[in-house]
């Protein structure tokens, strides 16, 4: 698979089709390609965790040219949502999708995309998926619990929180130029890495992504105070499956439950 | 003079000094994370000579935050009051050696041209007790920058594993030795040299000279473009030291607060006018690299890096300052070797 990935991103850059590829390379780290001699720099292996498609919105990788991404069926998701909100011009975008049977837990765990579907071009093959993992999994046992008992849980690990913004800074679909968090005239969350402070961003982040989050897993993996953050926006993605019937980046054709409207709306769960 | 204790004999001095109401910090298991914390019981305690937790002990002296005054609003008058010191004595345990070493480093900064009293006072009232390191991985690097898997710098003393169990005691400072009820030693030799040491990485002068002549380089844009501009390399840094100052409260009075804050974010050099002088993310690297390996040397005559290898652990695209200093240095060496740069 790497050596077709490199043939691929050799063959996009020296046709001047693209201007850049983004793709892993060593350690399975990001790496930025913009000459088809480095395209032998790019790896495909265990490593390769990190959702790609959160450089196509910084306007560093943009200034680069046309691009080309490498993606799992994870991160093609996230291209999925970001060009339902016009973030992305997918016509401009050449997509290397990759087949990926998983790359570690627990990213990987709650995994339904293993395979690219909107790719411009797919690489490898996946074995048929496993079947459905049986027992409950760290979410299950979480909303198992009680109101109070998750109050206690968030309480706990939001306590560890720095405010450093990985979570923020890796999400795909955090892309405003100006975040609710840094707002300062007047201040809307605190800065402080307080209980106050921390429910609110934390909080207000899942809000944010609610109807939107396409559960890559990256906030999880990124923190390094290792506060399971996918648990929070998993419980909404639930919610929002159960009362709209929607999976954000998983129908190209189905409208955003936030950007669409229509006057058969459900209102009844309107107090 | 030094003593063995074995791992329960540590374990009861730990809940001893919690008993007497001391604030006791050491690394703790959360999850699949080691974590300095402040210990509830003296079991949570890890003493694990080869493990690096994934944050740092500047915690303890340099709190993410930290109120300093607070202050009410009486009509036209402005009430202001002092914030009550916490005054336990504080120890740190099983910290590792290059966190412990960011202590001496950070002492300049905080008692440079205004002394900074909370700093100070933490230091004052904290014994450090670090575990020398049996230990290393590829992303360590304390051996370049001066340290080891066993050196002293901002220890008060040092435990060393010796296999089943046991610890040796160092007493290397009056305060360190009054902890155990021992006497300080005499220094240890350097580095003892049965620990294994990090190979050296990179020359910190030939880095120093790199970043003298070469502020405009496209070397920055193309070893940092891939920071997503989080801060979780300086947050986890233990020399790292930026704070923001801001006010929290309402119309009838608030606090101000002390908070972490890192220069790889935007915000950080926003002008009121909207001007930011550091525009893109390879210019905030830059300047986090030029802090640690230009300034703060030219300043302090000290480097602001222990190597504990935190930013690059920490890094959800794996950059940390390494991986651009080994570059940096390899390019330096072709300087100086006069030979043809690579395109």
């Amino acid at each position: 698979m790497t050596e077709r990935l490199r043939q691929t991103a050799r063959r996009l850059l020296e046709e001047g089709k693209v201007q850049v590829v983004i793709g892993y390379g060593a350690a399975g780290h990001p790496a930025l390609i913009t000459k088809a001699e480095d395209a032998q720099k790019l790896e495909w292996n265990d490593h390769c965790l990190a959702n790609l498609s959160v450089y196509l919105t910084r306007k560093e990788v943009k200034a680069l040219g046309k691009a080309a991404i490498v993606a799992k069926g994870c991160d093609e998701r996230a291209l999925v949502v970001l060009e339902k909100e016009s973030q992305i011009d997918r016509a401009a975008l050449y997509v290397i999708g990759m087949a990926c049977d998983g790359l570690g837990a627990p990213k990987c765990a709650s995994c339904q995309v293993h395979l690219p579907r909107f790719a411009d071009e797919v690489i490898g093959e996946v074995a048929p998926p496993a079947a459905a993992p049986t027992g409950p999994n760290g979410f299950d046992r979480l909303m198992a619990k009680s109101a109070a008992e998750r109050w206690a849980f968030w309480k706990d690990e939001f306590e560890r929180c720095v405010k450093c913004y990985a979570c923020r800074q890796v999400c795909p679909l955090c892309y405003c130029e100006r975040c609710i968090a840094d707002k300062n005239r007047p201040v809307v969350i605190d800065t402080s890495a307080t209980p106050k402070g921390n429910f609110a961003w934390h909080i207000t982040r899942a809000f944010h992504l609610a109807a939107r989050c396409v559960g890559c897993g990256e906030c999880t993996r990124a923190c390094p105070a290792g506060i399971p953050l996918a648990l929070l926006n998993q419980a909404l993605a639930q919610a929002t499956e159960a009362h709209f019937g929607y999976r954000p980046g998983m129908d190209p054709q189905a409208e955003p439950v936030f950007g669409a409207w229509s006057p058969a709306d459900r209102e009844d769960f309107i107090g | 003079m030094s003593a063995i204790l074995s791992v329960a004999a540590l374990g009861e001095l730990v809940a001893g000094w919690i008993g007497q109401g001391k604030l006791v910090a050491a690394p703790v298991q959360v999850g699949d994370r080691l974590l300095y914390q402040t210990l509830a019981t003296a079991g949570q305690a890890v003493f694990d000579a080869k493990r690096r937790p994934s944050n740092s002990i500047k915690e303890f002296f340099f709190p993410r935050h930290e109120p300093i005054f607070r202050y009410r609003l009486e009509g036209k008058e402005i009430a202001l009051s002092d914030v009550v010191p916490e005054e336990r004595e504080q120890i740190v345990i099983a910290a590792k050696p290059c966190d412990a070493a960011a202590l001496p480093i950070l002492d300049h900064v905080f008692n440079w041209d205004y002394e900074d009293g909370f700093y100070t006072g933490r230091r004052a009232r904290t014994t450090v007790v670090t575990l020398a390191c049996a230990a290393h991985d590829e992303a360590c690097f304390c051996t370049s920058v001066g340290g080891g898997p066993e050196d002293e710098a901002g220890s008060d003393a040092m435990l060393v594993d010796v296999g089943d169990g046991k610890f040796e005691v160092r007493a290397i400072t009056e305060k360190g030795a009054a902890l155990f009820g021992a006497t300080p030693g005499p220094p240890a030799e350097a580095d003892g040299g049965t620990l294994k040491r990090a190979p050296r990485r990179f020359d910190p002068a030939r880095v120093a000279r790199y970043l003298g002549a070469n502020f405009e380089s496209p070397l920055w844009k193309e070893l940092t473009l891939t920071c997503v501009g989080c801060g979780a390399c300086a947050y986890t840094c233990p020399t790292c030291h930026c704070f923001d100052i801001v006010d929290e409260g309402n119309a009838a009075g608030g606090v101000r607060v002390k908070n972490w804050d890192s220069c790889q974010f935007p915000f950080f050099t926003l002008h009121a006018s909207g001007h930011n002088p550091r525009s893109a993310q390879p210019q905030r690297q830059r300047q986090r690299l030029f802090h640690k390996f230009s300034i703060y040397p030219q300043k302090f005559n000290a480097v602001l890096c222990t190597g504990c290898g935190n930013c690059e652990r920490n890094c959800p695209v794996g950059l940390g300052v390494l991986k651009v200093l080994e570059a940096i240095d390899g390019e330096q060496r072709r300087l100086d070797a006069n030979e043809p740069v690579q395109a």
